[in-house]
């Protein structure tokens, strides 16, 4: 999300001592922000306290900067705790700097800043894939990108993280990929680079005529998840007589309009040309992928009837030598090419060299054709499949659909892994991977599924109602109405094909209970568009929406006491962590590092921060991502959590370690 | 010099004013941090800088902000306002459907205020210093104190959830020329209307108490004229002069007032699109919009100048 806040680009000083104690006290939490502008440290005068502090020689108290952006309050509160629990130990003398968001993201993504020694703190949303946990924050490729920001170089790290992912032998097993997972997760709780502190909730409120709601990982799944999910056997329904509550299946009621209310406009329909949440909620309502994940992110086959890895080989990139071709760079280093640069030759640099060796689509058809490719899978349509328009979903289309995300807002995900797909027969398609990859079999196949016919007639980037074009999946609904800024309806399709096929039929993996209907059972969805939270917050409280999301914690507090509204809320990914300065002194020291983390008061600043809409990081994975994140979670968190619990009394110790050695 | 005359020079003056406006508005842009590109990709783990440098490129945002302000401005000079970066649509497109929005909310919270404030204006000068006077003039200052976003709130508890009277969001498949629609333009428009209400009537007041004091006014009254006349013939046309002036920079502070009043109702007009675009460093949007209400101000003075002529013919335009 882009900051609210349009200030400058100077930074504010927040006087320590305007900072409400709260540790150990009973639970008030200082105000962010209350802090005076006068900008210079206060340098412990007037304070008493810390003017003795046991550590007494040259580095001790320790001045430490933590840095976070200021339009996040929650964010700068939690800073401001960390800080004060840091402070009362009397080892530490803490400031912390606020910037705007835009500034701060340009500061901290500065491959420099890791010289400042420094300690930032910022958010990041993850995925079902556990990498999503640590590769960004402390993978040596990522420094001076997202989101190694202090620099962190350790190569047995990074061998460590390559290695749970990439291979041959990992791609194919998922219990050596756990395994490997774990020794990552060990191998982080004893170095201690970064320390999240908490994992998000996303929450969303509806009142009791929805029934059967189960709020789903991922906000932009939320609705269509919960329309129809065999996965999770999780079916939606309307019932304005009876109060959800503990409603059965068979209390079922069909049709029905649901109204719901999104923060933001619609960006596009077309969806590998957009990546906000509530343009991806409207097209999962009318797009089907191939296969389709449940809430722990397991995959299941969807559009796909079925799916098998063929073969993996053990090449990297440089492979692809052979099939490049050679490409001009512009004086801005940016290689010269209208086509999806499918694979850069590793050894190239477009910054530095006139020309380099790129892999182009056409290129990696022919690579994959002689056999020179990471991975092959082999996906098996389902036959019988309608799109919205009456045409019969076939391998063209998703064939068609692999080109149209070439050059899109989408691309750099896709072309991570995707080498190219191939249409083998009507039903069949070949989708390869560019190197042996774990987390393949669920980046593959990461497309929405979209109509050959329709994709050849419109230009990149067009496929919405405001380009006068009908957007047409396969879905369970489909597109009926948009105003810009203000609405849209989308209703049930009558051919929708599970409905016609019956779900057990449908899906071979499906052991759920005969009563599960085939297809969504709600008629229509009502989509208003309302950027204000409190408004969204009112309409709801009005009875003109049935559904919202994304409110703040007071509110939900509201809604929660209520007996009118369910309140829902879900991991989903989304993390915040702090990261220290190792390449400065004494932060090189992994105790110095050990001893802030057991200071981090994470299941305060859930109760207190958050409202308890969160979850204290006990471990750097979160559920979500359990599934191929670990062998063990339970195992992996009795493990870990000793050592991210605040412990006041082990970080005395492990200071006066520090303190005694100086 | 003849009003014909007093117009054209008048026109030929919006033209260096509309320029500076430009710059000013391309520059403070620069000013504040980050770019669309950064706002699409700054945490997103999987786009190299290569490829951010590649967009950069394609959007026009990779030149120094000189060269990207002559390619604006050149473009502007023959209609063309650019295409909103991440989804490339036509900016003047966007600003014309939301156009409507905004002026109907703005023609309603404008004639809201002088509805209001005119009235009020004279009573409490003819009333001046007795209750209703002081009465109205806390009124007024309390209109002018409270925050847009406050009242907004406010009515909507009052009226939406309390009384039940208006929905918190207005129908969003009614056109906006629907009879219908003036029902749900009642609480954005007093939201918008209040504080120039407020401060319409106050200056309303003062000129109308000068007035009072005045020997035509003596006179009239002298040769037997009913107080009706005197006030509301001689007295208030005179008054109205500032009161023209005052209404006409106000349009500048509902244009800026619908920003906000459009976001707490729900209104689809420019204002919000304003916010937007500056959220997401949609340049070519901001800049439109704002040469857009720039150029709509200096027009509303200029109908001002022009009715003053109206309300004294004694005034020359030279």
């Amino acid at each position: 999300m882009p900051s609210r806040h349009e200030e400058s680009g100077d930074s504010r000083t927040i006087n320590r001592r305007n900072v409400l104690t709260t540790i150990g006290a009973a639970g008030a939490v200082g105000l962010a922000g209350c802090g005076d502008q006068s900008g210079s440290g206060d340098g412990g005068s007037g304070d008493g306290s810390s003017d003795d502090g046991s550590g007494g020689d040259g580095l001790f108290p320790l001045q430490v900067q933590l840095e976070v952006n200021a339009d996040n309050s929650d964010r700068v509160q939690m800073v401001e705790l960390i800080a004060e629990s840091m402070e009362q130990t009397e080892y530490f003398e803490t400031q912390i700097e606020t910037y705007e968001w835009n500034t701060y993201v340009g500061r901290v993504l500065d491959p420099e800043y890791q010289n400042n020694g420094y300690v930032p703190c910022i958010g990041l949303s993850g995925t079902f894939n556990p990498e999503s946990f640590c590769n960004a924050l402390h993978h040596s490729d990522n420094v001076g990108a997202c989101c190694n920001l202090n620099g962190i170089n350790d190569s047995e790290l990074d061998e460590l993280m390559d290695s749970a992912r990439y291979g041959q032998e990992v791609a194919q097993d998922n219990a050596l990929r756990a395994e490997r997972y774990d020794e990552v997760w060990n191998y982080l709780a004893e170095e201690r680079y970064s320390s999240i502190t908490h994992f998000d909730l996303a929450t969303s409120v509806s009142n009791t005529d929805v029934h059967g709601f189960e709020m789903w990982p991922f906000q932009e799944g939320m609705y269509s998840y919960n329309m129809f999910a065999p996965q999770d056997e999780q079916i939606m329904w309307i019932d304005r007589d009876t109060a959800a509550g503990d409603s059965e299946l068979s209390d079922l009621v069909e049709g029905g309009t649901l109204s719901i209310a999104v923060g933001a406009n619609i960006e596009s329909f077309d969806p590998p040309h957009s990546s906000d949440t509530t343009s991806t909620l409207a097209q999962n309502f009318l797009f089907e992928g191939l296969v389709a994940n449940d809430t722990e992110g397991n995959i299941y086959p969807w559009l796909a009837e079925s799916y098998e890895l063929l073969d993996t080989t053990g090449i990297d990139r440089t492979a692809y030598a052979d099939y490049m071709s050679t490409v001009g760079t512009t004086e801005d280093g940016i290689v010269d090419t209208d086509e999806q640069i499918i694979v850069q030759h590793p050894e190239d640099n477009p910054a530095e060299d006139d020309e380099v060796r790129v892999l182009l689509p056409d290129d990696a058809v022919e690579a994959a054709e002689d056999g020179t490719y990471g991975m092959h899978y082999r996906y098996s349509l389902q036959e019988g499949v309608e799109f919205h328009n009456g045409d019969e979903m076939t391998a063209e289309d998703v064939v068609a659909t692999y080109e149209y995300y070439e050059n899109s807002q989408l691309a750099p995900q896709t072309f991570d892994s995707v080498l190219t797909a191939v249409e083998v027969d009507e039903y069949t398609v070949d989708v390869y991977a560019q190197i042996a990859d774990a987390e393949a079999e669920r980046e593959l196949p990461g497309i929405l599924v979209l109509n050959a016919n329709q994709l050849a007639e419109i230009e990149k980037g067009s496929l919405d109602p405001r380009e006068d074009n009908v957007p047409i999946g396969t879905g369970p609904y489909e597109f009926a109405e948009f105003e810009d800024e203000q609405y849209y309806e989308v209703t049930k399709s009558d051919s929708y094909w599970v409905e016609q096929q019956g779900v057990a039929e449908a899906f071979s993996w499906f052991d759920g209970s005969d009563a599960f209907p085939d297809g969504p059972v709600i008629d229509g969805f009502e989509v208003e568009i309302v950027p204000d939270d409190s408004t969204r917050s009112g309409a709801l409280q009005n009875g003109e929406i049935d559904s919202t999301y994304g409110l703040n914690s007071s509110t939900l507090d509201d809604f929660d006491s209520s007996e009118d509204y369910l309140v829902y809320g879900v991991e989903t990914g989304g993390y915040e962590y702090i990261q220290y300065p190792v390449n400065v002194e004494p932060f090189d020291d992994p105790r110095l590092r050990q001893a802030i983390n057991h200071l981090i008061p994470r299941q305060a600043i859930v109760e207190n921060v958050l409202n308890g809409y969160g979850r204290p990081a006990w471990t750097d994975l979160p559920e979500l991502a359990q599934g191929s994140g670990t062998a063990d979670y339970d195992a992996l968190e009795d493990e870990i959590r000793p050592t991210n619990e605040y412990d006041p009394e082990r970080a005395a110790e492990l200071l006066e370690e520090i303190a005694a050695e100086n | 010099m003849s009003l014909q005359r007093f117009i054209l020079k008048r026109a030929v003056s919006v033209i260096p004013i509309m320029f500076g406006v430009s710059v000013i508005t391309f520059g403070l842009f620069h000013l504040t941090p980050g770019d669309p590109v950064t706002q699409l990709v700054a945490l997103n783990p999987d786009v190299s800088a290569a490829e951010e440098a590649a967009l950069r490129e394609r959007w026009g945002l990779s030149g120094p902000v000189w060269e990207q302000y002559l390619t604006w401005i050149s473009n502007v000079l023959v209609g063309d306002f650019g295409q909103e970066l991440r989804t490339g649509r036509e900016v003047s497109a966007i600003v014309w459907r939301r156009l409507p929005e905004t002026i109907a909310l703005g023609l309603f919270g404008w004639a809201f205020a002088l509805v209001i404030a005119i009235p009020a204006g004279i009573y409490a000068a003819v009333n001046k210093d007795q209750l209703g006077d002081t009465v109205s003039r806390f009124v007024a200052l309390s209109g002018i104190s409270i925050p847009n976003f406050w009242l907004g709130l406010m009515l909507i508890l009052i009226f939406s959830l309390y009384l039940g009277l208006f929905p918190v969001l207005p129908p969003s498949r009614q056109p906006l020329y629907h009879p219908d629609m003036l029902w749900y333009l009642i609480l954005p428009g007093i939201t918008i209307g209040t504080a120039s209400a407020a401060s319409i009537m106050r200056v309303m007041r003062t000129s109308m108490t000068e007035e009072l004091n005045k020997e035509y006014v003596t006179a009239a009254r002298a040769k037997g004229l009913p107080e009706r006349t005197v006030i509301l013939k001689h007295v208030l046309r005179n008054s109205l002069i500032s009161v023209v002036t005052l209404a006409a920079t106000l349009t500048a502070s509902i244009v800026a007032g619908s920003v906000v009043v459009e976001v707490v109702f729900n209104w689809p007009g420019l204002g919000r699109e304003f916010i937007n675009a500056i959220n997401q460093r949609e340049i070519n949007v901001v800049m439109a919009i704002t040469l857009f209400t720039g150029f709509f101000v200096i027009l509303a003075n200029l109908v001002a100048d022009i009715v003053y002529a109206a309300l004294d013919p004694r005034i020359r335009y030279d």
